[in-house]
């Protein structure tokens, strides 16, 4: 799986999270996003945790700094 | 395996959820409700939450005009309360009574101690209608080793039970709203072994052991959200999140945390909503298997000689058990009477008799209808019916013509049919009375009157065939609460609605310008206890109704015309020549517009507020009814009168 893919999948999370659109891409951060805040931010990981089936642990989430990061950090945690 | 192919990735998209909604259709909450009533995983919710939000946002209507009903919910808690408080705000507005508008206050992170304690915290300005407390998980621990004796962790125990509690009173007490406490969730973790439950210092034990003081101790006030045994029914592992806890506070994982969401809403419908009080049965392939009509007696599938025969006759021993709590059974099955009966009446297997059902309806009408039929003759509302089915056809023709009734739909395995009803949830107790257990006897004898009352020719010999006695007596102290009960409940046959608190009765009693009586009725299928209550005040020659009720129970039993008899009597004894009755309209009473005219007063005022009526004493004979009339009210106080108003 690619990056490229992971951000495809990522952009059907976002739509079941927030209530505006989003356009996920891989400099996205929380910052470009008015809904984005430290609380819907639990329900993200979450939802990207359901969607992909994969648990992160603890502190990783803290040291990504944009959706590439995440998406990244995403192929990293999926069995190969 | 790749993860792609994973359950995580199955599609949780709710196509025709998203459909209707973008159509701006308002099948669309009809729907959202559905799949949030089926939806078990976060990941189902979440996007089922996010369309309502989005629905909501935009305007799209309820269909016909349902409007939800506002709540102020405030929650309060050891953990960070986000998502859970989206989860419960979702819960709440698919809620199957219509849903709430949730207004929501959120407590700060782990501070549901002072917010509680301080009696000017911004939880008590909200004034919330309900409050849910999740106390903190990591703090129920027995402060002590592993070894200690039992009692020592027991006291411990029942310390932070009380606590918890004590806590709970003070919030009721300020914020006079109902309170819901979340208990503690069992772990998933193996240490420390066997010993785990041979001691309650392990938390395992300790914590089953404080959720059961919990239990045990609550207020009435206090509804306990069994979260032990959703993260049991769930499975520990799936309900525990480490991780969620150390990076944002989670109390659980994303799923157990759906499951209390769900049982709030359900607690807090439950507080509002009106209960079940009979469950509908079908009789082929729901309390057998086969058709009797067909297959005949002998062929029918019930009993201990198959595993079919098994889940049966153990679905028959479930629903016997419900009249306990208060359920009322009945039969509504498409059959010829004769052939349905006779299973109940002649096969040995069956664990349900003919008894057991205030109602059997074996005929070949439409269900809908005759489940109309009865709660009319049960004076029942239908919101109160269950039906359940195992013909999805049956369901949706009730759903249709019977809206307010709620179906249980059965799946294909007769083994599963007890879940399915007990996981509608449909007969949860409350509190169970005495009264409750009782009521089963008096709604049964009521169906044997209304059967009584088909099959006679006239009026006359039915009431002839009831065997009625009354007893009419003057208001007793013995019997002020009842007395007080009635006039505070009585809205439909309560000529001028005038309430009295039980003080007030007495004095009725105590001043002896008043005549007061009161009825009561039994017949050969039973006792209705007191039944009829009227105050008379002596106003000179006039003999004034200020009062005169009657259980709607007894309607159309003539006790109205001894009642009149007993008025005409004490109004003569009194020295009264006229009596006069009168009507003050509500919404409720008009079925006692035209009372007295009926019982042959004359109108000497008729307006919209108020209408008054005459009779005169002399010119009067008593009706002649079918109630024998066993005692009369005493005379009490006339002297007094007679002395005190020479008129008289």
């Amino acid at each position: 799986m690619t990056q490229a893919s992971v951000l495809a999948q990522l952009q059907s999370v976002f739509d079941d999270v927030f209530l505006d659109k989003v356009t996920v891409t891989a400099d996205l951060t929380a910052k470009d996003v008015a809904e984005w805040d430290s609380l819907i931010h639990i329900t993200l990981i979450l939802a990207v945790e359901n969607r992909f089936g994969i648990r992160f642990r603890a502190g990783e989430i803290e040291a990504t700094h944009n959706v590439g990061d995440l998406a990244n950090l995403i192929l990293k945690r999926m069995p190969s | 395996m790749n993860a792609i192919d994973a359950p995580a990735l199955a599609s949780v998209s709710h196509p025709t959820v998203k459909a209707l909604w973008s159509e701006n259709n308002p099948k669309f909450w009809r729907e959202l409700g559905l799949c949030s009533l089926r939806a078990s995983s976060f990941a189902e919710v979440l996007p089922l939450s996010t369309i309502r939000k989005r629905a909501v946002k935009q305007g799209l209507e309820h269909p016909d005009g349902a409007t939800p009903v506002a709540l102020k919910l405030a929650i309060v808690g050891g953990c960070s309360l986000f998502p859970f408080h989206d989860l419960t705000e979702h819960f709440l507005a698919v809620a199957p009574c219509g849903g709430f508008r949730t207004d929501l206050f959120l407590g700060d992170y782990d501070n549901y101690v002072s917010e509680i304690l301080e009696a000017d915290s911004p939880l008590y300005q909200f004034a919330p209608d309900v409050v849910v407390v999740i106390p903190a998980f990591q703090r129920c621990r027995y402060q002590g080793r592993l070894f200690d004796p039992a009692n020592a962790a027991r006291e411990q125990a029942q310390q932070s039970a009380t606590q918890l509690l004590d806590l709970c009173r003070t919030l009721h007490e300020r914020s006079k709203s109902e309170v819901l406490l979340v208990n503690y969730p069992l772990l998933p973790y193996f240490d420390p072994g066997p010993y785990r439950v041979r001691t309650l210092a392990s938390d395992w034990s300790f914590r089953k052991q404080v959720n059961i003081e919990l239990g045990l101790r609550a207020q009435p006030y206090v509804n306990i959200c069994d979260l032990e045994f959703l993260s049991a029914q769930r499975g520990t592992l799936a309900s525990t999140d480490e991780r969620g806890w150390f990076e944002s506070k989670q109390p659980c994982s994303a799923d157990l945390q759906v499951d209390l969401a769900r049982e709030v809403a359900h607690i807090v419908s439950g507080l509002r909503a009106g209960p079940k009080k009979i469950a509908v049965l079908d009789l082929d392939n729901t309390l057998w298997g086969g058709v009797v009509g067909d297959d005949g007696l002998d062929g029918i599938v019930i009993g201990d000689t198959s595993p079919r025969a098994e889940a049966f006759k153990s679905f028959q021993h479930f629903l016997k058990t419900l009249p306990e709590r208060g359920i009322l059974l009945a039969v509504c099955s498409k059959n010829d009477e004769d052939k349905a009966l006779e299973p109940f009446e002649k096969h040995p297997e069956m664990v349900l008799r003919r008894g057991d059902f205030v109602s059997f309806k074996a005929n070949w009408r439409a269900k809908s209808d005759n489940i109309r039929e009865m709660a009319r003759e049960l004076n029942l509302g239908l919101d109160s019916f269950v039906f359940i089915d195992d013909n999805p056809a049956e369901i949706e023709i009730v759903r249709q013509f019977a809206p307010e009734v709620t179906g249980i739909l059965l799946g294909s395995d007769p083994a599963l049919y007890a879940r399915e009803v007990m996981n509608a949830r449909l007969f949860e107790p409350r509190t169970i009375t005495v009264e409750d257990a009782e009521r089963t006897e008096l709604y049964k004898q009521e169906a044997q009157r209304q059967t009584l009352e088909s099959s006679f020719a006239d009026m006359d010999s039915y009431l002839e065939s009831l065997s009625m006695k009354c007893v009419i007596a003057e208001f007793r102290p013995v019997d002020v609460p009842r007395i007080a009960q009635l006039i505070g409940r009585s809205n439909q046959f309560n000529c001028t609605t005038r309430r009295r608190t039980e003080a007030e009765v007495q004095q009725v009693i105590d001043d002896p310008a008043y005549c007061a009586y009161t009825m009561r009725l039994e017949d050969r299928f039973g006792d209705y206890g007191l039944i009829a209550v009227v105050v008379a005040r002596v106003e000179g020659a006039l003999f004034l109704i200020d009062t005169w009720l009657m259980s709607c129970r007894v309607l159309k039993r003539q006790v109205e015309e001894e009642t009149v008899n007993e008025m005409v009597r004490l109004a003569a004894l009194r020295g009264c020549n006229r009596i006069r009755g009168v009507y003050l309209p509500t919404k409720k009473n008009g079925m006692v517009r035209d009372l007295y005219p009926r019982m042959g007063f004359s109108t000497v005022l008729d307006q919209p507020e108020r209408r008054e009526f005459d009779l005169v004493v002399s010119a009067y004979s008593p009706t002649p009814t079918k109630i024998t009339v066993l005692g009369r009210a005493a005379l009490v106080g006339a002297e007094t009168t007679a002395r005190g108003n020479p008129a008289a």
